[in-house]
């Protein structure tokens, strides 16, 4: 196993370089100069001149020790992305807005993969009944509505109208406060999609024979759904499940911006906006790193929860 | 229910590290809420030229002179300086004496973390950082060519590595400090806009040396300045807190205001020490619908009117609604010194020498309706480009006729410049400044309207960037865009025509007129008189006769005030006016009782 896991950490560096090597080009070559833009109106040849040497853009692109690739690939390894385009340290900002966002993320996504998976047991048990067609309904209308809409709604109602929650971010509030909302309307605009695909999931498995036999031994239905169905089920979960949690760092646009999170979502779409390379960069960069690393532990996760797969 | 929520507070705590509540308000601390609808981008007054950065800072960073709060037309007074600036007769010297007694804020970049007193040489020190070209300041553009030795400062700085190697005390024969408290000023040419540009203005604010030595490149999240306040809390993307600064010297609020302040209560704090408030507070809030929200519930104490919003807040006779009085909210209006246009490349092929093209475009552009339906009939529209806040503003400029909507001209025109062209007119192009909603319905607004007459057009929404670097390159054909004037002179517009300004200059049109030139080189080096007043109104039409943009509206500002918020009376040019506002506490704890009845 740890041969496994070692040979899967080794074939993540050329997958990391390449991440590396792909913002590099797409940012340097195809997104062109942004001195200009940095620089701003009424800017002398000479300022437009300075931001280049600033930021290092006067320096060759590849062929040189102290090359612009060079640079940003030595700034990756050692986590030291620079400063952002409001000259604050590109790092300090992402540290700030992790927190947030997970606030935010984490326990909207556990929210919605255990009521979401509860539920389309439960769905999945009592299949081809009213109850069934009207989940599958609900939840088809559910994914219909934007989740804007959701956004609007819930804040209007729940926060404004009805007084339940904080409209948004108050420097008095506590986080639990001001994120309870929007974790709640992050929950309700997941369930739609996730129980229709944990449902289709446990379908497959409440076909088998071995489900049969359980109930035909006399096992009671919670038994038989959440010990035996759920745990040979776990390998399509565990892919969807495992290879969302890197995500999670990327926070959610919409609900940060509604509820005056500060988390990182909201940072990654301003960078773009405003073509915050080096917010964008970092952002991607340690994306990926989570991303191969969750790849590794689903890999793993596999042969824990199914003997039959095994790490040769 | 409350189970899930005990629960989901206890992992949120687990999550995200909370550092706990923090202590709820004093109900006897007057605290401003303010509501900014975009983050700022740093705190350091050299490097800073957006409008939000300027709103916060502003409270914090004095400048030399300032406008008065309350008279109109505006007019400037000393702030940090000690008396309007003596001027030579040549106009080329200004020699300003510096207040006594005014300290920096306390912090740890000075020894024994006590601020120490402001000096004429925090001045020099202020225009030099802007000059030094390691530092890159956008506001150099306004010292570039007219204080004797400062372009040569910048140019030493160009021979310099690195920010730090640059050495302040080297000499700039312009900039004098005889002693501590008098600052002398030689100019290459005359300046008249000089003290309303450069020292009403927070980029020259004082900064210490000090602080920009201890922080670095941090010193724009460290603001160390003499303002009535100093920061508290800078949660960045999320809020910003500022308190009292215990150094400030205070600031009697003014005596005298215009007709109608009295009557209007602006006057009822007159003579009284500022500020009045304990602590400003800014909650960052970029979309509309929370911050109407929260207006509405008294979390702040002032608002703008959303679009989607308006008909719940306002009549259409421009009044409050019964709902908004039923609150007691009050309604302000000012005229902004803005301009927004549809702007044409003169050195586009098919544009530039195709007069009657674009004065087709221009007459095909139906601004009554424009206003309607874009701004709920706010905005007004732009006869000329001259504001009309503006005291050049010439008021007979709708009878000229250059923004009327005549469709029908507009075709003749149409043929007359495609015999111009020979033949068939390209399919024009128009970029818009970003690809959100209001720009698309912008955009297929004026695309309509263009069609109508006979147009082929094509508009390309591109992010602000991409659109910046084009005009700046001048490589777009018709381009939105809009024009906000920093200080109540007309010239700030006018130098938009002036050919040496062009792109990345303020002239994106590319503009050339010989005439034009001649005069605008005549009138920079002139004060305020009625002849230049003549000049710039004969300036305007100059520029408007030729068609380098379509000129569309001016905007007005609407802002919805609680009634506990007081001094709150619009300006159009300063910004650290939370120094004069106030709160009556008891005023807004009512308002908490009158909301259960509202509801």
């Amino acid at each position: 196993m740890t041969t496994y896991i070692i040979r899967r950490l080794l074939y993540t560096i050329p997958i990391v370089f390449g991440v590396l090597l792909l913002t590099f080009v797409l940012f340097s070559l195809v997104g062109g100069d942004i001195s200009i833009e940095i620089a701003g109106k009424n800017a002398t040849p000479e300022t437009i001149n300075e931001i280049r040497e600033e930021y290092g853009l006067n320096k060759p692109l590849f062929l040189s020790w102290d090359s612009q690739f060079i640079n940003h690939f030595k700034s990756a390894l050692t986590f030291d992305f620079g400063r952002a385009r409001d000259r604050e340290p590109v790092i300090d900002k992402i540290k700030r807005g992790a927190g947030p966002s997970l606030a935010l993320m984490v326990p909207m996504f556990l929210g919605e993969v255990i009521i979401s998976i509860s539920i389309a047991l439960i769905i999945a048990f009592v299949r081809g009944s009213k109850w069934d067609i009207l989940a599958v309904v609900i939840c088809v209308a559910g994914m219909s509505v934007p989740y804007l809409s959701f956004i609007l709604f819930g804040q209007y109602f729940l926060a404004y109208k009805w007084g339940l929650f904080p409209v948004f971010f108050s420097p008095d509030l506590i986080i639990p406060q001001y994120v309870v909302l929007p974790v709640l309307i992050g929950i309700i605009t997941g369930l739609g999609g996730n129980v229709r695909f944990y449902r289709t999931v446990m379908l497959d498995e409440m076909r088998s024979d071995y489900v049969r036999t359980a109930f035909a031994k006399g096992l009671g239905t919670g038994r038989v759904l959440f010990k035996h169905v759920l745990k040979n089920a776990m390998i399509p979960i565990i892919t969807q499940v495992v290879m969302a949690i890197p995500f999670l760092f990327l926070g959610s646009l919409l609900l940060e911006r509604f509820f005056g999170i500060p988390g990182l979502g909201y940072l990654m779409i301003e960078a773009i906006g405003s073509r915050d390379y080096f917010i964008i960069n970092a952002m991607t960069y340690i994306s990926a790193i989570l991303f191969v690393i969750f790849n590794v532990i689903t890999d793993i996760c596999y042969a824990w929860v199914d003997p039959r797969v095994s790490f040769e | 229910m409350k189970f899930v929520i005990v629960s989901l507070s206890v992992l949120f705590l687990l999550v995200a590290g909370c550092d706990g509540s923090r202590s709820a308000n004093d109900p006897n601390e007057m605290v401003l809420y303010h509501v900014l609808y975009t983050k700022i981008k740093g705190l350091d007054p050299g490097d800073m030229r957006d409008v939000y950065s300027m709103m916060v800072a502003s409270q914090m960073f004095e400048q030399l002179y300032q406008y008065h709060f309350l008279k109109r037309p505006y007019e400037i007074v000393p702030l940090l300086a000690d008396g309007m600036p003596q001027v030579s007769d040549d106009m080329l010297t200004y020699t300003i004496k510096i207040k006594r007694g005014v300290y920096f804020q306390d912090d740890k970049c000075f020894p024994n973390g006590k601020g120490r007193e402001l000096k004429a040489g925090d001045f020099v020190y202020a225009i030099k950082r802007i000059a030094n070209i390691k530092y890159l300041s956008p506001n150099w553009s306004m010292f570039d060519n007219k204080i004797i030795g400062l372009d040569e400062f910048r140019e030493y700085t160009k021979s310099c590595k690195k920010l730090e190697d640059v050495d302040f005390s080297r000499a700039v024969e312009g900039l004098q400090r005889p002693d501590d408290y008098t600052l002398v000023i030689k100019l290459k040419k005359p300046w008249p806009q000089m003290v309303a540009t450069a020292f009403a203005d927070i980029s020259t604010s004082p900064i210490a040396k000090e602080a920009v030595d201890f922080y670095g490149k941090g010193i724009t999240g460290h603001p160390v300045g003499t303002g009535p306040y100093k920061l508290g809390v800078w949660n960045r993307g999320s809020y910003i807190e500022l308190v009292r600064n215990p150094n400030f010297r205070g600031e009697l609020y003014p005596s005298e205001g215009e007709e109608g302040d009295a009557e209007a209560g602006y006057l009822d704090d007159a003579g009284k020490m500022m500020p009045f408030a304990d602590k400003v507070v800014w909650t960052i809030i970029e979309e509309y619908q929370p911050g109407w929200f929260l207006f509405l519930q008294g979390k702040t104490d002032a608002s703008v009117i959303p679009k989607d919003n308006f008909d719940e807040a306002i009549t259409q006779n421009s009044e409050l609604t019964p709902a908004m009085k039923q609150r007691n909210v009050h309604l302000k209006t000012f005229d902004d010194p803005s301009t927004f246009f549809l702007g044409f490349n003169m050195l586009d092929p098919v544009l530039g020498k195709n007069k009657p093209l674009r004065k087709a475009i221009s007459l095909a552009i139906d601004r009554q309706k424009f206003i309607e339906l874009f701004t709920n009939g706010r905005d007004k529209i732009a006869y000329g480009f001259v504001p009309l806040i503006m005291d050049s503003y010439d008021p007979n400029i709708k009878d000229k006729g250059y923004a009327r909507y005549d469709p029908n001209e507009s075709r003749k025109l149409l043929a007359e410049a495609e015999k111009i062209y020979g033949g068939k007119l390209p399919v024009l192009k128009i970029a818009m400044p970003g690809a959100d909603t209001f720009s698309r319905q912008y955009g297929q607004f004026i695309e309509r309207q263009l069609k109508e007459v006979g147009f082929q057009i094509e508009l390309e929404f591109m992010d602000w960037p991409t659109y910046l670097g084009k005009l700046n390159t001048r490589s777009l054909q018709i381009f939105a865009s809009g024009w906000s004037g920093s200080i109540p002179d007309a010239q700030d517009f006018l130098q938009s025509f002036y050919s040496k300004y062009w792109a990345p200059g303020s002239n994106s049109y590319n503009y050339l007129n010989p005439e034009f030139d001649k005069l605008y080189e005549k009138v920079e080096v002139m004060q305020d008189c009625p002849e230049r007043r003549k000049l710039y109104r004969q300036m305007e039409l100059m520029v408007l006769e030729d068609y380098p943009a379509a000129f569309i509206n001016h905007r007005v500002a609407y802002a919805l005030v609680h009634d506990w918020y007081k001094n709150y009376k619009p300006h159009a040019f300063a910004y650290g006016l939370s120094k004069y506002r106030r709160v009556d506490l008891a005023k807004r704890a009512a308002y908490k009782e009158l909301l259960k009845t509202i509801k």
